[in-house]
Formats: structure tokens, C-alpha cells, sequence
């Protein structure tokens, strides 16, 4: 069960999630939703993807993603955890996942990231947010809007500066 | 130069914005100080000891006369009057108000300039030769990579918060001005064997407390390929890199721990895998970027310019700039000339308003608007015929910066030191004044030659004592600033890192002890010897003697 101070929020704001958090020495309610840690998923995945309605899990950055990688097409959620907010590996770990393993469900990060990163989660492939009662949802919303060009293409496959330019110049030409 | 278009302009509004709202929220205390921290960092803000500083980009070291002419008006408005060039090419205020950043940082919008990821964990300001696209023999202007570099690592979604600072440079000549083998990565423009253009890669280089060289990571690599094979290098460091020490957080280090063939290994490894994922810079952009480097409208010049012979003939002091401040422009009768920030007894990279805007009103009338600044903390005016060299020097005489010693013993490289900056254990700034007032004989240095000392207040390195040829490094001991003397550094492309001498000398004491080394070096130096030629051939041992022998 997640945290009762915790929410979860996608870049429009707060939303309704029926993940439950468990221990690892929790038991599965069967036909729950059950996000739980990644020793566990390694030792009772047979177990967990027989009982649970949806299977979800919890990594961090330091995951060893050709480990994850044979769970991937049966997974509902995807958690990665800041372990401090300077710690930039969930954005690696969310863009490999998506562009380069295929993962399309959902990917939520959560731990002590702030309002002013989540743009960049979003271009990394994140597309949701478990955020403690600090969090603000309005700076969340301010924040994902305060840039609408980019240099780089991110996972969200927006067009480049650099393809603006061209198109530009195409249709000028 | 290069110059934004709408989409350049919109990133940088969004970018000021974005501090003003952030701001805003420190200042009503919706963001704690620790989260507000690398926030501003990445917008160049530091807390220092009496203030908040700022570092404003000068990406790969090219400024026009109106963005100087901004920084001097910020430097009469925001500040007390001055700023201080620094070893990255960049340019810092010590006593900024963190209410008027956002003002501050909009008015540097308005002639194109920053201060994005001139701190942080994340790609900093991308530094490049000061000579660039003047001087002859470039396989290409490194400013045309070093701007592409500047936009794909602006705001990058992965890369900007990385486990340390990362610090690109690049070099387009055999020559190496940038001191491309200490960086975080190092590109070296060259052309291979079937003449195509291409970069050989140096990964892993490094100041601080761990002095290490880089590693060259890959022979060639070509051109169009560039920004996946750095993405390949970030994301290897990103996942990888320490995160638990922040003394073992560069990637110098990560590259140690798993050998370079290991690193080399999964670079290579990550590469293949992404190289074909649209991260490349469509090369019709490239091409667009590069145009606005083309050299400027210069003149035909045949022969000699008797003009400036003459003047050279005439008048022996400014025949003495001209032989240590003056460069070959590869355009004949053109030349490049170097501006010392370091007049005798002076802070090294300092400079007043209004010397600006006198440097500002040169680059005008004289270089096309065109200034560059130096990682040896001096100013450079890139394209000046030879006919007007005279005037050039004179007008730099009636604002103090017309000093012959560029590349000499007074061309003095000093961080901050104790006197500003928050991680200092010594004072830089008054042992260069001492040495610079000590060695102030400009015929004496001229006899000296090609000689740097490098000058850093702690570990950290900022003033680059490392790759001095002559390193001081000031410590703590027990309350008492001491100075390290380190000797055979070098940051061109015959790059080494200079070996410790032997005990620390009292802040009194350093200077006799350079004195001492110097004149060690005038006594067995061969004819046409520089320093650090006579050092690699005799190596520490007469000097150790000369230093230390009475004692042992």
C-alpha cells in the first residue's frame, strides 16, 4: 500500500491509483494490484503474476536492467526511486526502458525529486509521480510548462530544434 | 559569430522565466535551500564567502562588443564596477543580489548571453582554442562543434544531473591551447587518411586532488556520429559514476576503477546500441551553425606593412608586445593580439567597467566585434590588420592592459583563492601580485621566456597548478596559509602534470623560492631552452638542491 501521505500525481495533476505497496513479507490480495520490490518479483514472480490482478515494482537507479528485462511484458507499473534529488540515474533507467526494451506501461518515479525536475522525468519517459505532502501539484503543473523547445529529442519523440530548422527553411524554400 | 534565431531566443526566455519563478518560491520559502541549491547552481549562482558570485557563460570563449558592453554595464548596476575572467573562459561577479538575478539574468538574454550550466552536475560551458578560426593550420574552427555542443547539452532531459561536473574542450590545431587532456572529454579535430574530418576522443581527464590525463578513448571518430558517441560516454558516466564521494564522483575516476579497455568497452558497447537513434545533428544543421563562423569580410593585403615594421623599428617597447602579445593571423597583414589582464601587481583576469568598454570600442574599430577570452584569464582581439597594431596598443596602454608578457613569467593563471571563494584554504591573488611585482622587470622576463605559473588556493585546482610549468598550491596548516611549489605541469599537447617539489614555504617564502627555481633554470637552461624544455631534460633534482639541499 502505498504511503498514506503520498500521492500520485501525472503531469495535469493528482490521480486516482489502486496500487498497493507491499512488504515483502506481505501477502498478496488476490485480485489487488500488487507493486512490490524487485528481490521479490525475482523470487515469487510465478506466484505474484498467478495471484495479483497486476504486477508492479520497485527499483532503483543502480538496477541492473538485463535482470528486469524477461519480467518487462508482463508488468503494470514500473516505480524508480530517487534515492536523493541530485540523483540523475532514473533518467537514464526511464529512457533505456522505453527506447531501448520497449516498456510502454506505466512508469512512475518517486522519492525526493521536486517540482523543477519533472519536465525533464516526463522527457525521459516517466509519466507518473508518487509525491509526499511537501510536493506542490501547482508548481508541478507551473513546471511542466516552462519550456517548449528542446535541443534534444526526448523519449515523447518531439521534434528538435535542429528539425524545426529544417522545416522552416523547407517551407521557405 | 553565432547568433540565436527565434527558437534560441525562446529557450533562453523560458530559461529566465523559469529562475524568476524559482526564485520567487525560495525567496516565500517554498523551496528549501537545499533544493533551491543546484537549481542555481545551474544558473552560474554561487554563495561564496561574503556574496552571492555569478559566473556568466562566454561559450568557448567568443564575445562580441555588445555583449562586453553588457557586461560592463551589469558589472556598474548589479555589482561594484568589475568581474573577473576566469580559467574556463568564462566571466564572474562577486557580490550579486540573488532578488535581482532574475533582472540580471534577462538583461544577458537580451544580447544572447547565460548563465546556464556554468555550474552544477551537469555539461558545462564547452571551452575552445582562443585562437580559433584566426590561426593558421586548423583542421576546422572548433567553435562550429563547440556550439553544436553548447545547444545539444542546454537542458539535456538525462544528462543534467549527472554525479559531477563534466567539462568539454576542444581543439581544432596540432597546437593544443585548449588543454584539451584534462577535461571530462577532450575532442581533437583531425583528418583521417581518406580526408574526412573526425574527432580523436579523449575521455577522463581531470584537476583537483587526483590529477589524471585523459585517456584517448577512440583514434577517430567521425564527425556526423559525434552526439551519439557523447550521449554513449554520458550515459555509461550517468549510470555508473560514483554518487556516494564527491571526490570520486568525476569520471576520471569511474574510467580508473574499470580500467579504460573496460570503459572503452561498454562506451562502444552503448553506442552501437544508440547510435542509430536520431540523436545525431542533421548534418544540413551543422552546416547552418557553421556559416556563422566564417571569417569576417577581411582585406586583401599583399607583402609586408611597412607601417608596421616601422613601428616596430622605432619603438622597442612595442616591439617587445608584439613579440610575446602578438600571434600570426592566417590571413597576411592581419594578426591576433592578446590583451594581458595581467598588469604588473595586479589580480589576474580582473577588469573594470570601463576597461571593457574601452576593449569593447577596440574589438569595434579594429576586429570585426570580435574578442575572445582566454583560459589563461587574458582577452584576445582575433583579427587585427597589422597596420593598426600600433593604435591597438597604444589605446591598451591608457587603460593599463598593455603589458609585453603574455606567455611570461607575470602571465600569471590564479583562482579566487581565500579572498572570495568558500572551499579556499590560501589566498591565490596576493602571491601573483608578489610574484608579478617581484619579476616586474620586463626585460628580465623577456630573458626568462615561456614560462607559466599557475596558481591554486586548495586542492580543487581551479587555478590549474597541475598543468603549471611552475604549480603553487596554497594549503592549511594548522591556521597558516602554505604554498606548495609544484614543477614540469604543462596543459598543450604535450601535456604532463606537475610533480611536487618537496616541503610547502611560507607565504613569505614562496616567492624567493620561485626566484630561486628560476634562476636555477637561467643558470643551466641550453641556448633557446625554455623552461619547461630544460626542466623534462634535467628534471627535479638541481632544483630540489637549489631549494631544500642546505636543510638535507
Amino acid at each position: 500500500m502505498a504511503l498514506n501521505s503520498s500521492r500520485v500525481l501525472d503531469r495535469n495533476g493528482p490521480i486516482t491509483d489502486g496500487w498497493q505497496r507491499l512488504a515483502d513479507d506481505e501477502a498478496v490480495k488476490t485480485g489487488a494490484s500488487a507493486l512490490v520490490s524487485f528481490q521479490r518479483l525475482k523470487n515469487e514472480h510465478n506466484a505474484l503474476f498467478a495471484e495479483a490482478a497486476a504486477v508492479g515494482v520497485e527499483i532503483g537507479g543502480d538496477v541492473t536492467l538485463e535482470e528486469l528485462e524477461p519480467f518487462l511484458p508482463r508488468l503494470g507499473l514500473i516505480v524508480v526511486r530517487f534515492a536523493f534529488m541530485r540523483d540523475g540515474r532514473p533518467f537514464s533507467v526511464g529512457r533505456l526502458l522505453r527506447e531501448r526494451y520497449g516498456y510502454t506501461r506505466d512508469l512512475r518515479a518517486v522519492g525526493d525529486f521536486i517540482p523543477d525536475q519533472v519536465l525533464f522525468l516526463l522527457r525521459c519517459g516517466f509519466n507518473s509521480f508518487e509525491v509526499g505532502p511537501n510536493f506542490s501539484a501547482d508548481a508541478l503543473k507551473h513546471g511542466v510548462a516552462a519550456y517548449t523547445v528542446w535541443y534534444q529529442r526526448g523519449v515523447e519523440r518531439n521534434q528538435t530544434v535542429a528539425e524545426m530548422r529544417l522545416g522552416k527553411a523547407k517551407e521557405q524554400a | 559569430m553565432y547568433i540565436y534565431d527565434d527558437f534560441d531566443h525562446t529557450v533562453a526566455q523560458q530559461r529566465v522565466a523559469e529562475f524568476r519563478d524559482q526564485v520567487g518560491r525560495r525567496l516565500k520559502g517554498e523551496l528549501s535551500e537545499e533544493q533551491f541549491r543546484p537549481l542555481r547552481l545551474m544558473n552560474g549562482l554561487y554563495l561564496q564567502l561574503h556574496a552571492y558570485m555569478l559566473r556568466v557563460a562566454v561559450p568557448y570563449g567568443t564575445l562580441s562588443a555588445t555583449q562586453m558592453r553588457k557586461l560592463a554595464h551589469i558589472a556598474r548596476v548589479y555589482d561594484r564596477g568589475y568581474a573577473h575572467f576566469t580559467t574556463r573562459q568564462n566571466i564572474q561577479y562577486n557580490w550579486i543580489k540573488l532578488e535581482e538575478m532574475p533582472d540580471l539574468l534577462a538583461e544577458l538574454a537580451s544580447v544572447q548571453m547565460h548563465g546556464n550550466q556554468t555550474s552544477g552536475n551537469c555539461v558545462r560551458n564547452v571551452t575552445a582554442d582562443h585562437f580559433s578560426g584566426a590561426i593558421e593550420g586548423e583542421v576546422e574552427d572548433p567553435r562550429i562543434v563547440s556550439e553544436v555542443i553548447r545547444q545539444w547539452s542546454t537542458f539535456h532531459p538525462e544528462f543534467s544531473w549527472l554525479p559531477r561536473k563534466f567539462k568539454i574542450a576542444v581543439t581544432g590545431a596540432e597546437k593544443d591551447r585548449a588543454a584539451v587532456q584534462w577535461h571530462d572529454i577532450g575532442l581533437h579535430i583531425v583528418r583521417n587518411d581518406a580526408d574526412e574530418v573526425g574527432y580523436t576522443v579523449y575521455v577522463g581527464g581531470g584537476m583537483g586532488r587526483i590529477p589524471v590525463l585523459a585517456t584517448k578513448v577512440r583514434a577517430f571518430l567521425p564527425k556526423p556520429e559525434l552526439l551519439s558517441y557523447l550521449e554513449a560516454i554520458l550515459r555509461v558516466y550517468n549510470r555508473h559514476g560514483r554518487r556516494d564521494n564527491i571526490h570520486k564522483a568525476r569520471i576520471k575516476i569511474l574510467v580508473r576503477d574499470l580500467g579504460p579497455e573496460e570503459f572503452i568497452r561498454q562506451v562502444e558497447e552503448e553506442w552501437e546500441a544508440s547510435r542509430q537513434s536520431g540523436v545525431n545533428l542533421p548534418p544540413q544543421e551543422e552546416m547552418r551553425i557553421a556559416r556563422y563562423f566564417e571569417l569576417p569580410p577581411l582585406e586583401k593585403i599583399a607583402g609586408p606593412v611597412a607601417a608596421f615594421e616601422d613601428a616596430k623599428k622605432q619603438n622597442r617597447a612595442f616591439a617587445q608586445w608584439v613579440a610575446t602579445n602578438v600571434h600570426p593571423h592566417k590571413a597576411p597583414g592581419y594578426a591576433i593580439a592578446t590583451i594581458s589582464l595581467k598588469p604588473i601587481g595586479g589580480i589576474p583576469g580582473d577588469i573594470a567597467a570601463d576597461q571593457m568598454d574601452a576593449v569593447a570600442d577596440l574589438a569595434e574599430r579594429y576586429s570585426f566585434s570580435e574578442i575572445r577570452a582566454s583560459h589563461i584569464q587574458n582577452l584576445v582581439l582575433p583579427h587585427v590588420k597589422q597596420a593598426d597594431l600600433f593604435a591597438v596598443w597604444q589605446a591598451l596602454g591608457k587603460i593599463g592592459f598593455a603589458d609585453a608578457n603574455a606567455g611570461l613569467v607575470t602571465d600569471i593563471i590564479a583562482c579566487p583563492g581565500l579572498d572570495y571563494c568558500s572551499l579556499a584554504n590560501a589566498r591565490s591573488i596576493p602571491v601573483a601580485q608578489r610574484i608579478s611585482e617581484r619579476f616586474a622587470d620586463l626585460d628580465r622576463q623577456h630573458k626568462i621566456g615561456e614560462l607559466q605559473i599557475k596558481i591554486s588556493g586548495c586542492i580543487n585546482a581551479c587555478g590549474h597548478h597541475h598543468a603549471g610549468h611552475i604549480g603553487i598550491l596554497g594549503v592549511d596548516k594548522a591556521g597558516q596559509e602554505f604554498y606548495q611549489l609544484t614543477l614540469g605541469g604543462a596543459g598543450d599537447e604535450t601535456a604532463s602534470t606537475g610533480q611536487l617539489l618537496g616541503p610547502g614555504f611560507s607565504s613569505d617564502g614562496i616567492v624567493d623560492a620561485v626566484e630561486k627555481v628560476i634562476d636555477t633554470y637561467l643558470d643551466l637552461r641550453q641556448p633557446a631552452e625554455t623552461f619547461i624544455t630544460a626542466y623534462r631534460r634535467v628534471g627535479p633534482a638541481p632544483f630540489k638542491e637549489k631549494l631544500y639541499g642546505a636543510k638535507q
